[in-house]
């Protein structure tokens, strides 16, 4: 995180759902094919997307199973198998 | 066992005679019925009898009394709280039934009765699919087993819940599936027990919980294969009704295929195995890799598009510009032509007042004229330099000037000058 500038849209990017990140994917091609947007726009939506993409690969690359047990409505525990 | 020697049924002849002296032994009703009992329980022992059930009640202690009959006879019959609540329905009158259970007798009525253990349908699962049909019947009647109903399992879930018991295969099945196919999703497990007394309620209650914690996108609930009565509690009502109440898709996921169970029908998908449930639950990895690939394929040919598209505006409006720019200068260069025609009437205009008012001018000046005064006989002393000598003083003596008259000029010389009187007073 050098890029100062676009810290806050790097934030976001990192917070993102996989689905999310895949909506938002599917919106913005949409966009592109069908709205037509100016340049200006089709850049911008051009560079969310590839971010998109990215992240969303790197999240598939490094991935490992979070497991968690529901004890009520609220409280959550990490998962452990147990013997019968 | 004592005191089975004391009720023999058939006492040897003569012990018990009238008119000789003795008191006849008589048993009380109370001694009777209890030997009755001591004697059929210690030489029935448990039995199965079958018959068409009839009058069956369900007291609300839980005891259930009913009668077992055939053409010509019938026996009364009691299944305690404990055994009943292993009924999976109460069964229909007429309904043919094997039971399992001890014969006996009620002392206070000295009638004999059948305590029953275990109650079964005509056919190894007569009860079960009676109570299985019954409910799918009443859910059905509600509309809850409508294809409309079904809601879509989401493609790429951010969490998944699954219901089950946390021990045995069908946790481990789902979760292995889950790692290897999408290993970034978020797994929260509510565990229950899926089997025994009451299970039904901790499934429904498990699956509520899930529900209600907003963290879930999708629902499996699952258990391994088993009989019939293991996999009991996904053909209760409290398990239809909390799937049909959960806020998110349910996948259910019970037993092998060919168990079909209530919750199978009222759940949105329905799965044959617990690793089957977890497939449908989650995307592969190699197939959001192929969403990306194409995403990423879609954005750049959009980009390209928008690139195009522009030019293509661009070289547009630069034909249209050059199209119309003649048309943009004729009428200019025409409304120029007409502002310089009305300058130059303009101007004329100007110049012929300032002539006119010329000729005035001109006039008046004539009336002002020194040569009208010449005319009348006048005449003007002028230095060689062209000044007007006017008094004594600009003539001395020998000063040579000129005088200029109406038709011409005299060169003159001063020989002498002297001021007036009134000049010099």
């Amino acid at each position: 995180m050098t890029d100062t500038p676009d810290r806050t849209d790097a934030v976001s990017q990192e917070d993102a759902t996989l689905e999310g990140r895949l909506g938002r994917l599917e919106e913005i091609v949409r966009t592109l094919e069908i709205d037509e947007p100016d340049l200006e726009r089709a850049l911008a939506l051009f560079e969310e997307g590839v971010g998109h993409v990215r992240h969303a690969e790197q999240l598939l690359a490094k991935a490992e199973l979070r497991v968690e047990e529901l004890l009520n409505e609220k409280e959550l525990r990490p998962f452990e198998e147990r013997d019968e | 066992m004592s005191e089975t020697r004391n009720f023999d049924l058939f006492p040897p002849d003569g012990v018990i005679e009238r008119g000789e002296g003795t008191v006849p032994e008589a048993w009380t009703p109370s001694q009777l019925n209890r030997a009755v009992r001591l004697l059929l329980e210690s030489s029935f022992g448990s039995i199965w009898v079958t018959g068409e059930v009839t009058n069956f009640k369900r007291a609300r202690s839980g005891h259930c009394y009913f009668t077992l009959r055939d053409d010509e006879a019938q026996v009364r019959c009691v299944m305690f709280r404990t055994d009943a609540a292993t009924l999976p329905t109460d069964p229909d009158e007429g309904m043919t039934v094997r039971a399992l259970g001890a014969v006996t007798l009620y002392e206070a009525r000295g009638d004999c009765q059948l305590v029953v253990r275990a109650l079964e349908g005509e056919g190894a699962e007569g009860l079960w699919r009676l109570a299985f049909e019954k409910l799918r019947a009443r859910l059905q009647g509600e509309g809850l087993l409508a294809l409309e109903r079904k809601r879509a399992i989401p493609d790429f879930p951010a969490c998944v819940g699954v219901v089950t018991s946390p021990t045995g295969a069908a946790i481990r099945d789902i979760l292995s599936v889950i790692a290897r196919r999408a290993p970034w999703v978020r797994v929260i497990v509510s565990a229950t027990r899926v089997q025994g007394e009451g299970a039904s309620l901790e499934v429904a209650e498990a699956i509520r919980s899930l529900g209600a914690s907003g963290l879930v996108d999708v629902v499996i609930a699952a258990r391994g294969g088993g009989s019939i009565e293991d996999l009991w509690a996904f053909n209760e009502e409290p398990v239809a009704r909390a799937i049909v109440e959960c806020p998110v898709p349910v996948i259910s996921a019970v037993g092998h295929e060919v168990d079909v169970t209530i919750a199978d029908l009222v759940a949105d998908l329905r799965a044959p195995t617990p690793s089957v449930g977890a497939e449908a639950a989650v995307p592969d990895r190699e197939a959001i890799t192929a969403v990306l690939d194409g995403a990423a394929a879609r954005l750049a040919r959009g980009l390209r598009g928008s690139v195009r598209r522009r030019r293509a505006s661009l070289e547009g409006q630069r034909g249209r510009l050059a199209r119309a720019l003649p048309s943009l200068i004729t009428p200019r260069r025409d409304a120029l032509r007409g502002l310089s025609e009305r300058k130059l009437r303009a101007v004329q205009r100007t110049l012929d007042a300032l002539r006119s008012r010329l000729q005035v001018a001109a006039g008046t000046m004539t009336a002002l004229s020194p040569l009208a005064t010449l005319h009348r006989g006048y005449a003007v002393p002028l230095a060689p330099s062209g000044r007007v000598l006017r008094r004594t003083g600009d003539f001395p003596e020998g000063l040579e000037f000129s005088l200029r008259v109406v038709d011409g000029h005299v060169d003159c010389r001063t020989s002498g000058a002297a001021p007036s009187d009134e000049a010099r007073a």
